[in-house]
C-alpha cells in the first residue's frame, strides 16, 4: 500500500510538474485566484494542482464547492464557516484561524464552467487514493470521462490497491477505456475491449463507435485490422443491445413516474367527482393550496427551526392535508351542499370558485413562483448501471402515490366513516333513515378529497412551479384520468393513470411530447365510445342517474 | 301555444314569426334597432354627442354579438337537448380559422416577406409550397363553405360516434373537453401549418374592404347582428317544432324517449351539428372584428366560460343565453379595465352567486318571480331534485 | 312567459348600465395630466412574469411625479388587465388609446400579444414600448422594442460557448417551447452554427408545448446526446412556466454545468426565484442586464425597487431594465419634443440616450431597436446570475436577422430616405 501511494504521488508530481514549468509555492500560486480574469485563474488552478502540496486538493475542493473567499482587507484566501455571530474564517493554505468576520468583509472567489470542469478533473486525479470510497468512485469516473494517457499507470496502481468492489469496477472500466484509446498493442486493446463490451454506458458506446468509424475508414485494411474491426463491431452491438434494454426499462420507469403524478393529481378528484358526483373544477386549486402550504411550512422552518428544514417536506404532508381539507369542508358547507343532484351546476360554481382562489393566492403570495427546495435526501439519482439512473424524487413520488392510494382504500374499506360514505353516496335517503348524518358525511368526504388533493400538491411542489396557475395545469388531465378509469372507482383511477402515463412515455420518443399527448386524448375519446362509462364501470341502477 | 305552430296553414316563416314567444319578438326588435341605430349614430352624430357610439364600442359590441351567437348555439344543445358540450369553443375556433385562412390569403404579397402565395409564417418556416388544406381559401365562397362544413363535419363525426355509443352526461362533457384540448395542442404545433401559437393575424382586407375602416367595422357589426337574429330564428324554429319537443323529452328522460320509439341519437346528432355550424359562423364573424385567431380559442377554459354565459343568462331560454353572453363579457371588459386587480373575484363571485341564488339564470329566475307575483302560490324550489330545467 | 315590457326593461336597463359604465371611462383627458397606459397581464398564465413589469412602470411614474412630473404636468398610469387573453389584449389596447386617451403604452410580453395589438397601434397611430427579448423579424412604426433582438442575445451566447473560455462546445441541443420566438431563434442559430462548420448530426432540435411539465424523456435524451464524446451544450428557449420543472429535472438527473451547460434566454432572476438553484450552479443565461452587476445606477435602481415594492427579497431582471430604459427614453423624448404628440415624440426618440444600469449607454436606433451590451452569466447558488463575459461595447439591435435569407435583405429604418420597417430599397 505504502509503496503504491509513494509511486503514485511521485508519478503525479512528475506529471504535474511537467505541465507547469515552475513548481511554485502553494500560497503564491493561490494568489493568482484573486485575479478578475478567468485565464489567470485557470493558470493559477493548474499551478496549485501542480504544486504537489498536500493542501492543494483541499484548496481546490473549497474553490469548487464555493467556499473560498478573499478577505477584503488583506486579500487573504480563506474558507468560512457559519457561526452564531458571523463567519469563522480560516486561512486556506496555513489553516490558521483568523477569527470571526461578517459576510460583507469577504468576497467570494468566482469560478466559471471551464474552471469547474478543470478542477473536477484535477481533483479527480488527486483523490484516486482518498479514504472516502465515494470520492474514489467520482475520481475513477472523472478519469473515465477525460481519459488522459498519463493516468494509465497511477490508475492501475490504484486499482491494485482498491478494496471496494464497486469502486474497483469503475476503475477497471476507466482503465479499460484508457487502454482501449491509448493502448499500444492490439492485445492490450483487445483485452480492454473484453471489459468494455460488458458495459452499458452511452459513453462506452460513443468510444466504440468512434473506433469502429476510424477502422472502417482505413483503406485496404490488413486482415488483423479487419478482424479487430469485426470484434469492435460485435462489442458495439452488444453494448447497443444492453442500452436498448435499459432504454425500455427507463421508459417504463418514466411512464410509471408520470402515471403516479397523474394518479396523485387525480385521486382527490376521484373522490369529489367520482364518488360524490361534484364536477369539481376547483380541484386543481386544492392541489395548489397544498403546494403553497408546503411553501409556508418550509418558510416557517427556515425562519424558526433551520435544523428541521430537511424534514419540512414531511411535516408539510399532514399540514397540506389539513389546510386543503378544511378548505374543502368550508366549500362543501357554503356552496356544494346546495347543489347536490345538479352536477352540471357544481361545475359552474366550482369554476367561479377556482377563479377566486387563484386570485386570492395571487393577492396573498404575489403572482411569481415560490421556491420550494428539495431536501438533500430527495435530490440526485440512484445509479443502477452506467446507462440507467433513476432520480430519487421520482422514486419518492411513486412511493408516495402508492401510499396515498393505499391509505385512501383503507379509509374507504375499513373505517366506519368509509362505510357511511359509501352508504350515503349509494343511497342517500336510506342512509339518512339509518341514522347517518348525511350532511356531516358529505362535508367530510369532500374534505377528504380536497385534503388528498392538497397532499398531491406537496409532491407536485417538488417537480413543478409553485404558482397560482399550478392547479390549472392538472385539471384537464385529472378529469381524463378519472373518466378513463371509470367514475367512482379508485382502482380504475390507478389503472387509468398508470396506463396513460406509460403509453405517453412510449409514444413520446416517436412522436414528440405534443403529438403523444394528442394521441392519448384521441385514444380516450375513442375508448369512451367503446366503454361509455370508463375502464371499470360501476354497474347497477344508481349509475343511470 | 308553441304547439299551434304546425296547425297553421301559413308559410313556414310566417308561422314561425307568429309562433315566436313574446320575448322573442322583442328580442328581434332590439336586434333590428341595434343594427340600424348603432351605425347611424356612429356615422351621423358628432363625437361630442352623448348618443354617439364610438367606433371602439362598435367593435366591442360586434365581438359580443359573436359571443352571443356562440352562447345561443350552446344553449340550443344544452338547454334543449341536455348535451353539455365543454368543447364548443372548438367549433367556434374552427370557423374562425376558416375565415382567418381566407383573410390570410387576401394579404397576398403585402406580407413582410412579400411572398404572393405563402403567408409570412410559412415563408419563415421554410415551406416552399402551400399545404393542400390551404387550397381554395383564396376564394371567398369556398372559405364560407368551409366555415360551415368544417365545424359541421367534425360535429357530425364526433356526434355520430358519441351518441351512437350512448355516451351521455358528464362523460360526454369530458370527451368534448378532450376534443378541444387535443385540437388546442394540435394547433399550437407550428408544423401543423396554422401559424402555431401566434395563429393568424395581420389581416388587411375582406372582400376588398379595408378591415381598419369604420365602414367595414360597421358592416361587420351589422352582419353579426343579422347572423345572431337568423341564428335565433333557426333555434326558435327547431325548439318550437315537434323536433324540439322530442329534444326536450330526451333532455328530461332519455331512456323513456328511446323506449317510446324515437331514435334518440339522430335527434341529438342533428341538433349537435346545427349548433356546431352556428358556433362556426360566430367564429367566422368574430375573427375579422378582433383581428386575430389563435389556438387559445380552443382552450378548455374558453369553452367552460361559454357554458357559464348560458347559465348566467338562463339555460333553456334562448335569449337568456344572449343576455348572459352580453352581461358576462361586458362585465369582463368593464372590470378588467376598472378593477384590474380584483376583477377575478367579481367574476368568480358572479358565477357562484348565479348558481346558488339564480339556478335558472337571470331570465329563468326572473320569470319564476313574476309567476310568483302573479299567482303567489308557487311551490318552493326543490333543491336536490334531479336535474331538470323547467320551461318558460 | 315574460311580458314584453319586462323584457324590454331588462335589456334597456342592461344597455343603460353598459353605456354608463363605458361612459365613466370616456371622460375627456384632463389637460394637466399625461396618461401612460400599462398593458400587462395581471391574471392568467402570464401574470407570473408581467405583473412585475406593471409594478416597474408604476414605480417609474411615481418617481417622475415626485420629481415634478413631465412638462409640468402630472403623469397618471392607467392600468388594465388583459388577462393573458390575446384578443383581449387588442380590445384593451383600443380601450386605452380611444377611451382613456393615453399618450403612450408600456406593455405586452408574449409575441402573440404584441402581434395582436400591433394593428391597433398602427391604425390609431399610438406608441407602444415593448420590453421583452423577442424573435425580431419586425419593426413597426408604432412600436419601440427595448428588449433584445436575437443578435443581442442568442448569437453572442453561442459564440461564447464555442470559445475556449466557454468550453469549446461542439455539439448543440436547441430546446425550445413551440412558438415563434424559439422557432426563429433556433432557425437563426442553426444557420449560424452551420456557417461555423457544425455538422447536421451535431445539432438536436426539440420543441415542447407551453407549460410542459414532464421533462424526464427530454432531459434523459439530452443526457444521452451529450455523452457521445463531444462537448455538448443546451441552448434553451424554453418559455416561462415550463422552466421550473425543466431545471428541477436537470438538477435531479444530475446534469452538471461542467459537463453539459445549459444557456437560457428566457430565464432571469425572477424565474430563478422560484427555484432552489444549488444544483444549477454554472448553467448560463444571456441577457442585457443582471441584477448582480455592480454599478451606481443599478444599486440605486434595486434600492428604489425594493423600497417601492416593500419587499427586500424581490429581484430585478432584464425586462425591468428594458422597461426602465424605455420609460426614461420616452420622458426624455417628450421633454425634447415639448409635447406628447406621437409623431413628434417618435422623431425625438431617435438617437435618444439613456445610461444602462449595467454601465455604458443605450441608444435608440432608427430601426426602433436599442443598442445595448450583451452579458453572459452563470447561475449562482443564491439565485443570482454572475457575469462571466460581456461585450466590449454595445451591440446594435438588428430587426431583420442576417442569418435568415429572406430577411437578410430587408432593412428597417424609419428615417429618410427609407422610412420603412422592412424594405429592400429606400421608399424615397
Amino acid at each position: 500500500m505504502r509503496i503504491t501511494i509513494k509511486t503514485i504521488i511521485a508519478a503525479l508530481l512528475f506529471l504535474l510538474a511537467t505541465q507547469a514549468s515552475a513548481s511554485a509555492d502553494l500560497a503564491d500560486a493561490a494568489k493568482g485566484l484573486l485575479s478578475k480574469n478567468y485565464s489567470d485563474k485557470i493558470l493559477a488552478t493548474e499551478t496549485i494542482a501542480a504544486s504537489g502540496d498536500p493542501r492543494s486538493a483541499f484548496l481546490l475542493e473549497a474553490l469548487l464547492g464555493g467556499n473560498l473567499y478573499a478577505t477584503k482587507s488583506g486579500n487573504r484566501l480563506v474558507s468560512r464557516e457559519k457561526v452564531s455571530d458571523g463567519y469563522q474564517i480560516k486561512d486556506i493554505v496555513t489553516d490558521e484561524d483568523l477569527g470571526v468576520v461578517q459576510s460583507g468583509d469577504l468576497s467570494k472567489i468566482r469560478i466559471n464552467n471551464r474552471m469547474r470542469g478543470l478542477i473536477k478533473d484535477l481533483v479527480g486525479r488527486l483523490t484516486l487514493l482518498n479514504e472516502d470510497p465515494a470520492l474514489r468512485l467520482k475520481a475513477a469516473d472523472s478519469v473515465f470521462k477525460s481519459r488522459p494517457k498519463e493516468m494509465i499507470v497511477p490508475l492501475s496502481d490504484a486499482l491494485a490497491a482498491e478494496a471496494d468492489s464497486s469502486v474497483a469496477a469503475a476503475m477497471r472500466r476507466a482503465l479499460a477505456a484508457l487502454n482501449f484509446v491509448h493502448g499500444d498493442t492490439p492485445e492490450a486493446q483487445a483485452e480492454a475491449l473484453l471489459i468494455l463490451e460488458e458495459q452499458s454506458d452511452p459513453e462506452v458506446k460513443s468510444l466504440l463507435s468512434a473506433e469502429a468509424n476510424r477502422l472502417a475508414a482505413i483503406v485496404n485494411p490488413s486482415p488483423e485490422v479487419q478482424e479487430f474491426a469485426a470484434r469492435v463491431d460485435r462489442a458495439l452491438a452488444k453494448v447497443d443491445e444492453k442500452l436498448a434494454m435499459l432504454g425500455i426499462i427507463e421508459n417504463i420507469f418514466q411512464g410509471i413516474s408520470l402515471g403516479s403524478v397523474l394518479l396523485l393529481a387525480a385521486i382527490g378528484l376521484a373522490i369529489t367527482f367520482g364518488v360524490m358526483g361534484v364536477i369539481n373544477m376547483a380541484h386543481g386549486e386544492m392541489v395548489m393550496i397544498g403546494a403553497y402550504t408546503t411553501y409556508v411550512v418550509q418558510e416557517l422552518c427556515r425562519n424558526f427551526a433551520p435544523d428541521l428544514l430537511v424534514y419540512s417536506l414531511i411535516a408539510a404532508i399532514p399540514a397540506a392535508f389539513i389546510v386543503a381539507g378544511l378548505c374543502g369542508v368550508a366549500i362543501e358547507r357554503s356552496i356544494i351542499r346546495f347543489l347536490y343532484g345538479r352536477p352540471l351546476e357544481t361545475l359552474l360554481a366550482t369554476w367561479g370558485l377556482s377563479l377566486i382562489l387563484q386570485q386570492f393566492v395571487r393577492t396573498i403570495f404575489g403572482p411569481t413562483n415560490k421556491e420550494v427546495s428539495s431536501p438533500e435526501w430527495l435530490s440526485g439519482t440512484l445509479e443502477i448501471t452506467g446507462g440507467l439512473a433513476l432520480t430519487y424524487n421520482r422514486i419518492a413520488i411513486i412511493l408516495f402515490a402508492a401510499a396515498v392510494l393505499f391509505m385512501l382504500l383503507l379509509v374507504l374499506r375499513k373505517t366506519s366513516f368509509g362505510l357511511q360514505m359509501r352508504a350515503v353516496t349509494q343511497n342517500r335517503r336510506m342512509a339518512a333513515s339509518m341514522g347517518i348524518r348525511t350532511g356531516w358525511v358529505d362535508a367530510m368526504t369532500f374534505g377528504l378529497g380536497s385534503g388528498v388533493a392538497g397532499m398531491a400538491g406537496v409532491a407536485l411542489s417538488q417537480i413543478d412551479n409553485v404558482s397560482p396557475n399550478l392547479g390549472q395545469a392538472y385539471i384537464v388531465d385529472s378529469f381524463m384520468v378519472v373518466v378513463f378509469g371509470g367514475v367512482g372507482n379508485l382502482w380504475g383511477t390507478l389503472v387509468g393513470a398508470l396506463s396513460l402515463g406509460v403509453t405517453n412515455k412510449f409514444l413520446e420518443p416517436y412522436t414528440g411530447a405534443v403529438l403523444a399527448k394528442i394521441c392519448i386524448l384521441v385514444f380516450i375519446i375513442l375508448f369512451i365510445q367503446k366503454r361509455p362509462r370508463g375502464l371499470f364501470a360501476l354497474k347497477g341502477r344508481a349509475v343511470e342517474n | 301555444m308553441a304547439n299551434t305552430i304546425f296547425k297553421t296553414n301559413k308559410g313556414p316563416f310566417v308561422s314561425l314569426m307568429t309562433g315566436l314567444p313574446g320575448g322573442g319578438k322583442t328580442f328581434l326588435g332590439i336586434l333590428l334597432v341595434a343594427a340600424l341605430l348603432v351605425p347611424l349614430s356612429n356615422l351621423l352624430l358628432p363625437e361630442t354627442s352623448p348618443f354617439h357610439v364610438p367606433t371602439y364600442l362598435v367593435s366591442l359590441m360586434g365581438k359580443y354579438v359573436c359571443f352571443a351567437l356562440l352562447a345561443l348555439s350552446v344553449d340550443l344543445i344544452w338547454g334543449f337537448a341536455g348535451i353539455l358540450s365543454l368543447g364548443h369553443g372548438a367549433f367556434f375556433a374552427l370557423g374562425g380559422y376558416a375565415m382567418g385562412m381566407y383573410l390570410m390569403r387576401q394579404i397576398g404579397d403585402r406580407g413582410v416577406y412579400g411572398n404572393p402565395v405563402l403567408p409570412d409564417f410559412m415563408v419563415f418556416l421554410n415551406w416552399t409550397e402551400l399545404p393542400w388544406y390551404w387550397y381554395g381559401f383564396d376564394m371567398f365562397p369556398f372559405a364560407m363553405l368551409m366555415v360551415l362544413l368544417v365545424p359541421g363535419v367534425l360535429a357530425f363525426v364526433f356526434g355520430w360516434f358519441a351518441f351512437r355509443s350512448r355516451v351521455t352526461g358528464v362523460y360526454l362533457s369530458i370527451i368534448t373537453q378532450a376534443m378541444t384540448y387535443a385540437l388546442l395542442l394540435a394547433f399550437f404545433r407550428n408544423d401543423m401549418g396554422f401559424g402555431g401559437n401566434n395563429g393568424l393575424t395581420d389581416f388587411k382586407d375582406l372582400l376588398g374592404f379595408d378591415l381598419q375602416v369604420t365602414g367595414t367595422r360597421l358592416s361587420l357589426f351589422v352582419a353579426s347582428v343579422i347572423a345572431l337574429g337568423l341564428g335565433y330564428l333557426v333555434c326558435c324554429f327547431i325548439t318550437q317544432s315537434k323536433l324540439g319537443r322530442v329534444l326536450v323529452a330526451i333532455r328530461d328522460a332519455e331512456s323513456r324517449t328511446r323506449f317510446s320509439g324515437y331514435r334518440v341519437e339522430y335527434y341529438k346528432l342533428f341538433v349537435f351539428v346545427v349548433s356546431a355550424v352556428l358556433a362556426g359562423i360566430a367564429g367566422a364573424l368574430y375573427v375579422p372584428q378582433v383581428g386575430i385567431i389563435n389556438p387559445s380559442e380552443f382552450s378548455p377554459a374558453n369553452s367552460i366560460e361559454v357554458v357559464i354565459w348560458v347559465a348566467v343568462g338562463g339555460r333553456g331560454t334562448l335569449w337568456g343565453a344572449v343576455l348572459g353572453a352580453f352581461l358576462v363579457n361586458w362585465g369582463k371588459s368593464y372590470f378588467t379595465g376598472s378593477f384590474p386587480e380584483a376583477w377575478l373575484y367579481m367574476l368568480g363571485g358572479l358565477f357562484v352567486f348565479t348558481t346558488l341564488f339564480l339556478p335558472k339564470g337571470i331570465v329563468g329566475t326572473s320569470a319564476t318571480w313574476i309567476e310568483k307575483l302573479k299567482n303567489r302560490r308557487r311551490e318552493s324550489p326543490d333543491i336536490g331534485a334531479p336535474l331538470s330545467v323547467k320551461e318558460e | 312567459m315574460l311580458g314584453l315590457r319586462k323584457v324590454a326593461g331588462v335589456i334597456t336597463g342592461a344597455a343603460m348600465l353598459a353605456t354608463s359604465a363605458f361612459g365613466l371611462g370616456t371622460a375627456q383627458a384632463a389637460d394637466d395630466v399625461i396618461k401612460v397606459g400599462v398593458l400587462h397581464s395581471l391574471s392568467g398564465t402570464m401574470a407570473i412574469s408581467e405583473t412585475t413589469l406593471k409594478d416597474a412602470v408604476l414605480m417609474m411614474v411615481d418617481d417622475l411625479n415626485k420629481n415634478g412630473g413631465l412638462l409640468g404636468k402630472k403623469v397618471e398610469a392607467v392600468v388594465v388587465d388583459p388577462a393573458s387573453n390575446w384578443p383581449l389584449f387588442a380590445e384593451k389596447a383600443r380601450e386605452l388609446i380611444e377611451v382613456d386617451k393615453v399618450d403612450v403604452v408600456f406593455g405586452c410580453w408574449t409575441s402573440v400579444s404584441r402581434k395582436s395589438v400591433l394593428p391597433v397601434f398602427e391604425e390609431l397611430n399610438s406608441m407602444l414600448f415593448y420590453p421583452v427579448q423577442y424573435e425580431g423579424e419586425e419593426s413597426s412604426r408604432n412600436v419601440f422594442y427595448t428588449g433584445a433582438a436575437p443578435n443581442q442575445q442568442a448569437i453572442p451566447a453561442v459564440e461564447y460557448l464555442m470559445s475556449e473560455e466557454g468550453g469549446n462546445v461542439k455539439r448543440w441541443v436547441l430546446a425550445g417551447t413551440d412558438y415563434v420566438y424559439p422557432r426563429t431563434t433556433n432557425k437563426i442559430l442553426e444557420s449560424f452554427l452551420k456557417s461555423k462548420g457544425v455538422a447536421e448530426e451535431d445539432i438536436m432540435i426539440n420543441y415542447t408545448p407551453f407549460g410542459h411539465s414532464d421533462w424526464q424523456t427530454i432531459v434523459s435524451d439530452i443526457k444521452k446526446f451529450g455523452s457521445e464524446g463531444k462537448k455538448t451544450a443546451v441552448v434553451s428557449t424554453i418559455n416561462g412556466d415550463a422552466n421550473v420543472p425543466f431545471y428541477k429535472e436537470l438538477g435531479n438527473q444530475g446534469i452538471d454545468a461542467a459537463d453539459i451547460p445549459v444557456v437560457a434566454f428566457s430565464v432571469g432572476e425572477e424565474e430563478l426565484a422560484g427555484l432552489d438553484t444549488a444544483p444549477l450552479v454554472g448553467h448560463l443565461a444571456a441577457w442585457n442586464y443582471f441584477m448582480s452587476v455592480e454599478s451606481e445606477e443599478n444599486d440605486a435602481f434595486i434600492k428604489q425597487w425594493k423600497a417601492f415594492i416593500g419587499d427586500d427579497k424581490r429581484v430585478t431582471n432584464d425586462p425591468m431594465e428594458a422597461t426602465y430604459i424605455g420609460f426614461k427614453m420616452w420622458t426624455q423624448a417628450v421633454e425634447q419634443a415639448g409635447t406628447t404628440d406621437v409623431d413628434a415624440v417618435r422623431q425625438a426618440m431617435y438617437g435618444q440616450k439613456v445610461k444602462n444600469l449595467t454601465g455604458g449607454t443605450a441608444v435608440m436606433n432608427t430601426n426602433h431597436h436599442l443598442s445595448k451590451p450583451v452579458l453572459i452569466g452563470e447561475i449562482q447558488d443564491n439565485g443570482q446570475i454572475e457575469t462571466v463575459w460581456r461585450t466590449e461595447d454595445v451591440v446594435v439591435g438588428d430587426a431583420w436577422s442576417d442569418y435568415i435569407p429572406e430577411s437578410a435583405k430587408l432593412i428597417a429604418d424609419w428615417t429618410y430616405p427609407y422610412v420603412c420597417g422592412g424594405c429592400e430599397k429606400p421608399m424615397y
